[in-house]
């Protein structure tokens, strides 16, 4: 009867409910379809080199991967960049038999292609061919492989590139992140954080990229993974004849320095004012793939912050709608400490309110278990998707050769995904317990400063980093001169400057100022006060956009146009600063503060002049008249970084005009690398009381 | 991280093509259509079932032919939003109690609505304005209280699940994932339901989670900040010159019923195809889908985009300032996919731009040195209505980006002049048939491009077909579409400019 009446109830139901259909959870699946996995054919060549093939007939394509020990953790840290650019110039250069123009049009021609790379720690090259093109293709693979030109043009291209690309590394806030928070964690100077500066890539050479490719590319160093369509008794042949030539050598041992880690709680912030959103990093240290604690650990990692199902998405993306993208890991390597990280990009204004709803649910994994139906899920989530680690033969061929590559153990990731089964409720607080610290988290702030204001201040003494590009360093001229007779000489010319008995602390300066550019020359009227003792500047600019006002006072500027004030960029501060610390008119009041050094006499039309050697931050020299000891030129060598190299200025001065005690040059010639770049006139002077 | 993409700078260059060299089109067609079975509902829905059984897993895809082309005027970002809310669940996925929390969404979009009217007015005090927002925010509270968050893409997740994603462009709006194949079932349940009984649900909270999307993509990004501009500038009616994510007034404007508008009217089964690749029997797949999409009614026809994009009288130009290093973009006007013009294009910005022995890269990358990247390509922002050819470039260090402006059009008059060589354009040829083979290996990459091409060209077996299109273009077609298209008075040029010294 009982039983009748549960019938009854569903059939009632059912009917009911004709149009809707049924839920999800009533869902009877058939079985999984058995598929037999690809099989991998392993062999050895004499020179060391271990293969791996794996027949696909689907579509006629053959791709062959050459994987090497070797990578960017190896160069020295002045040459930064040398791995990568070998890599590049590889390609860009061709080989012996099949120079770059030649390989390209061959390849494109036959719609294959190669390319090559050095990574972090693996290098390696692969070719992508139509099947029926292997025999033609397969030896100039071989070629490009073992005997690339790197020719000094493409070396020239590639660090011209190079350089570009770290002229724009600033552009991007995920880059900027990313970068310097690997730092906050490894330190400045570690492999692992090692950056490409224009310095760096200057100092590369030809020979420095021979060795590394040498060294990397012989027999005992390679693996070579064999996918596509042909048949594995033929390819076997074919790979072996083609690949027998190349050298055994040794394998490339890689040593990962040890990492030394201390748990701290910073803030840091790198300002970028033209964003409207936070790019937010946060986290410490991470682990080792060798950690017994691995499984729980990914588990855990999967619960807070795995893609949607996380609880960082629910709550912060979900819940409070502060972002669109937010998630983290807890990587862990193989070889040394990966790093634990949470995410965020949320606007300005609630940078603070998603820093905190995270550090809260990294507190929350460690206060609360999480429920059995989190963990149930997180583990049907991983353990239902596994068929999609062997669903192509490309996939099973890759981790063949990963588990080669590693040294690791065949049947790692079956007992990874035995422990994955094994965890607990328990496991899962352990382990946030263990391996998390919220309360020593490091900030990383990626946004703008303005926006953000004040909200950072609650979590400590807030680290501005200075992101600048470094320019690279100055060939000095390292000839010492008469450094009595170059200070005896800057103060004659102090004198004639300024003569004695004036008390000059501001200068008003009127005139005109030509600027020659590419697009025509500009003209500009000049109402110019500069106060030497504060290094405060304020100048009024009529330009042909209208009046423009600038203002810098105790180390920050605006720029004022059309009754829009803007902040000025510190970069541009400073270069204002720097020019006033290095004109005529500050070593003339701070003469006898300075360092000189008389290098000697030029003749120019006739006429001895004094060079004289100023030691500023920036070394310049002055060109002095003997007799009136007033500067005819002042060299110096100064960084563009729009160009990423020295530039020559020379700025000539004449038409000297004495008003109340101080002679100022009313006529002023800027030169660049021998180019007129601009011409001041100046209409008058005055010292302000 | 999973993300809803947007198809921003969209390069969906699927020129179609397959076929080896020395494979006929007609026989490659042949070996397709035997794995191939179609079939459309008797509401107008279309499926293409692809078997491939080499693993037991499936793809799914649904290619809905709506996108940021057929948003009405003030409500620019519609489509993404839906995008977004078919995420959200449906009447038992995703709530404790859609009875009641119907009717506090019904009456939440309501006090939005007020309270947007009132914004808008200009005889608001701020009292009344704030008023009427915490009126609105304590329904969106109450609802947030039935909801059981994100548990549509959770159960897609345990059931094991991959590669859930979604993206919107302005021809139109996709969703997919990847199921091992003995869940075919969930898929159809799961995606009849959500398209059946959409909810609206959190759909306030995540205009905020768009809103942030705006930022990343185009706020705070140079690059998305100059297509933005560029597309507003270059299309002064059509809708391909509308932000695809929406303007920010036009996020906060939408509401809940417009969303509803915009479904009804768009989302109808003759206007959804869907393509299922992998490891399933065509016969259960149809049985399925009778089951749970059979009983959608048929529905309205969707209404065409009307909007033509009239002449363009001169070049325009524009800059943008931002502290980052310069980009520049060129466009001109050109045709729609259905163009018999669009394949010469195609081939023509391959052969300018496309690999290292392209005319552009050669001069400009690697003799000259001045760009880092310069890259040609036609049907930005996409293909269905009329669209541009574009140019791309990244000068290098120290460059001005109108240096290599003037250079391009150089390589453009030289082309113009007939300097393209018959070997140039077998390559270029050679290269756009050898893309598709590899884009067909895998489930999803099937799926995406027969379903997109049964959806634009109403048959997928087009795919092959443009084949022939492209084998049939010759150097006089380059020559003439080059004079007809890349003319100085339907340019578009942008660029960033450096404001920081």
């Amino acid at each position: 009867m009982r039983q009748l009446s549960i019938l009854i109830l569903l059939i009632v139901f059912t009917a009911s409910a004709a149009h809707a259909q049924k839920r999800y959870d009533e869902i009877k699946y058939p079985e999984l379809n058995k598929f037999d996995k690809a099989k991998v054919e392993t062999f050895q060549l004499d020179n060391g080199i271990s293969f791996f093939v794996v027949e696909d007939n689907e579509l006629p394509l053959i791709r062959i991967s050459v994987t090497a020990y070797g990578g960017s953790i190896l160069e020295p840290a002045d040459k930064a960049g040398l791995a990568s650019i070998t890599g590049q110039v590889m390609r860009e250069g061709g080989s012996q038999n099949y120079p770059s123009d030649e390989l390209n049009l061959l390849l494109e021609n036959k719609a294959a292609s190669m390319s090559s790379f050095f990574g972090f720690g693996s290098a390696g090259a692969s070719m992508s061919i139509l099947a029926e093109d292997l025999d033609e293709l397969l030896p100039v693979f071989v070629d490009f492989v073992q005997n690339p030109l790197f020719p000094e043009e493409k070396i020239e291209l590639a660090k011209t590139q190079n350089k570009s690309g770290i002229s724009r590394r600033n552009d991007d806030q995920s880059s900027i992140a990313g970068r310097e928070f690997s730092k906050l964690i490894y330190g400045e100077e570690t492999p692992y954080t090692q950056q490409t500066e224009y310095a760096t890539i200057d100092n590369i050479t030809r020979d420095d990229m021979i060795e590394l490719h040498k060294n990397a590319f012989v027999g005992n160093n390679l693996m070579i993974g064999v996918i596509g369509d042909f048949k594995t008794k033929d390819i076997r042949k074919k790979v072996e004849a083609a690949f027998s030539s190349i050298p055994a050598g040794q394998k490339t041992n890689i040593i990962y320095p040890e990492v030394d880690y201390e748990y701290r709680s910073t803030i840091n912030l790198v300002d970028k004012p033209d964003v409207n959103q936070s790019y937010v990093v946060l986290g410490h240290i991470g682990g080792l793939r060798s950690n017994p604690d691995y499984a729980a650990l990914q588990l855990m990692n999967d619960i807070l912050s795995g893609g949607f199902s996380g609880r960082l998405a629910q709550v912060v993306r979900s819940d409070l709608g502060l972002a669109y993208a937010v998630g983290g890991s807890y990587s862990s390597n193989r070889n040394y400490p990966g790093r634990f990280t949470l995410t965020v990009m949320t606007k300005s204004e609630t940078t603070a309110q998603a820093i905190d709803a995270i550090i809260g649910e990294v507190g929350r994994m460690q206060d609360e278990p999480v429920t059995s139906d989190e963990l149930m899920d997180a583990k049907d989530r991983f353990l239902n998707a596994l068929i999609f680690r062997y669903d192509t033969k490309g996939k099973i061929l890759n981790e063949q050769i990963n588990i080669a590559y590693n040294g690791s153990d065949p049947n790692e990731f079956d007992k990874f995904v035995e422990d994955v089964k094994a965890v607990t409720v328990e496991d899962i607080q352990r382990v946030a317990q263990k391996y998390l610290q919220p309360d020593a988290m490091q900030i990383l702030v990626v946004g703008n400063k303005e926006e953000i204001g004040d909200q950072l201040d609650k979590y400590g003494n807030i680290n501005e980093m200075d992101v600048t590009i470094p320019t690279p360093e100055v060939e000095t001229d390292n000839t010492t001169g008469d450094a009595e007779v170059g200070s005896a000489m800057l103060s004659s010319m102090a004198n004639a400057i300024v003569s004695e008995g004036t008390n000059v602390k501001t200068l008003n300066v009127k005139g005109s100022q030509t600027l020659v550019t590419p697009q025509g020359n500009f003209n500009l009227g000049t109402d110019i006060t500069i106060n030497y003792e504060e290094l405060s500047l304020k100048g009024i600019i009529n330009s042909p956009q209208g009046e423009i006002t600038i203002t810098i006072q105790d180390g920050n500027g605006t720029q004022a146009l059309g009754g829009q004030e803007y902040p000025m960029p510190p970069a541009q501060v400073k270069q204002q600063t720097d020019a006033i610390q290095s004109s005529y008119m500050y070593i003339a009041l701070n003469a006898e503060t300075m360092s000189a050094e008389y290098l000697g006499d030029e003749e120019i039309d006739g006429a001895a002049y004094a060079l004289v050697r100023v030691n500023a931050e920036t070394p310049f020299t002055l060109v002095l008249n003997k007799d009136s000891f007033l500067p005819i030129e002042k060299r110096s060598s100064v960084f563009n970084p729009q160009t990423g190299g020295q530039v020559e200025v020379i700025e000539k001065f004449s038409n000297w005009t004495a008003v109340s005690g101080v002679t100022y040059a009313y006529s002023e010639m800027t030169l660049q690398d021998g180019q007129k770049a601009s011409e001041n006139t100046v209409s008058e002077h005055s010292v302000v009381e | 991280m999973r993300v809803f993409k947007l198809i921003g700078v969209s390069m969906i260059t699927v020129l179609a093509c397959l076929l080896t060299v020395d494979h006929s089109q007609a026989q490659n067609l042949k070996e397709f259509e035997k794995k191939v079975t179609e079939f459309t509902l008797e509401n107008g829905m279309h499926f293409i079932i692809i078997e491939r059984h080499d693993a037991p897993v499936a793809s799914f895809y649904t290619h809905v032919g709506v996108g940021g082309a057929n948003e009405p005027v003030g409500q620019t970002g519609i489509a993404h939003i839906f995008e977004h809310m078919a995420f959200k669940g449906s009447h038992y996925i995703g709530t404790t109690d859609w009875e009641s929390e119907k009717e506090v969404i019904a009456n939440m979009d309501e006090a939005y609505k007020e309270w947007l009217y009132a914004k808008f007015n200009p005889g608001t005090s701020d009292e009344e304005l704030a008023e009427k927002r915490a009126a609105f925010e304590a329904l969106q509270d109450e609802a947030k209280t039935y909801v059981v968050n994100n548990e549509f893409s959770e159960i897609v997740d345990r059931n094991g699940g991959t590669g859930m994603n979604a993206s919107t462009s302005w021809d139109y709006t996709d969703y997919f994932y990847s199921l091992p194949s003995n869940k075919a079932e969930l898929w159809f349940n799961l995606e009849a339901d959500r398209f059946k009984n959409p909810t609206f649900r959190e759909f306030y909270v995540e205009k905020e989670v768009v809103r942030e999307e705006r930022r990343m993509r185009t706020e705070s990004s140079p690059i998305g900040r100059l297509v933005e501009e560029f597309l507003a500038v270059a299309y002064t009616a059509h809708p391909y010159g509308r932000a695809l994510v929406g303007w920010n007034s036009d996020i906060t404007a939408t509401t809940i019923e417009d969303a509803k508008d915009f479904y009804n009217t768009y989302y109808v089964p003759s206007n959804i195809t869907v393509a299922i690749a992998g490891d399933v029997k065509p016969k259960d797949m149809k049985k399925f889908a009778e089951e749970y999409f059979g009983d959608i009614p048929a529905g309205e026809l969707v209404p065409p985009v009307t909007t033509v994009e009239p002449e363009q009288r001169g070049e325009r130009r524009f800059t943008i300032e931002g502290n980052t290093q310069p980009f520049m973009l060129i466009g001109y006007h050109a045709v729609s996919d259905s163009d018999p013009d669009y394949e010469a294009l195609t081939l023509l910005g391959n052969i300018l731009s496309a690999g290292r022995t392209s005319v552009l890269y050669k001069r400009l990358v690697e003799e000259e040195q001045l760009a880092l990247q310069v890259q040609a390509f036609n049907g930005f922002p996409q293909t269905q209505f009329p669209s541009l050819f574009i140019t791309f470039i990244v000068p290098n260090l120290g460059v001005d980006a109108d240096t290599v402006e003037a250079l391009v059009y150089e390589e453009f008059e030289k082309a113009k002049q007939g300097s393209i060589t018959q070997d140039e354009l077998d390559r270029a040829i050679t290269n756009a048939k050898a893309n598709l083979i590899r884009g067909l290996g895998n489930n999803l990459g099937l799926a995406i491009n027969f379903a997109g091409t049964q959806a634009s060209k109403g048959d997928w077996r087009d795919l092959f077909r443009s084949i022939e299109r492209l084998e049939a273009v010759t150097l006089d077609d380059l020559q003439r579409v080059a004079n007809q298209y890349l003319t100085k008075q339907t340019r578009t040029v942008g660029m960033t400019v450096k404001t920081d010294s």
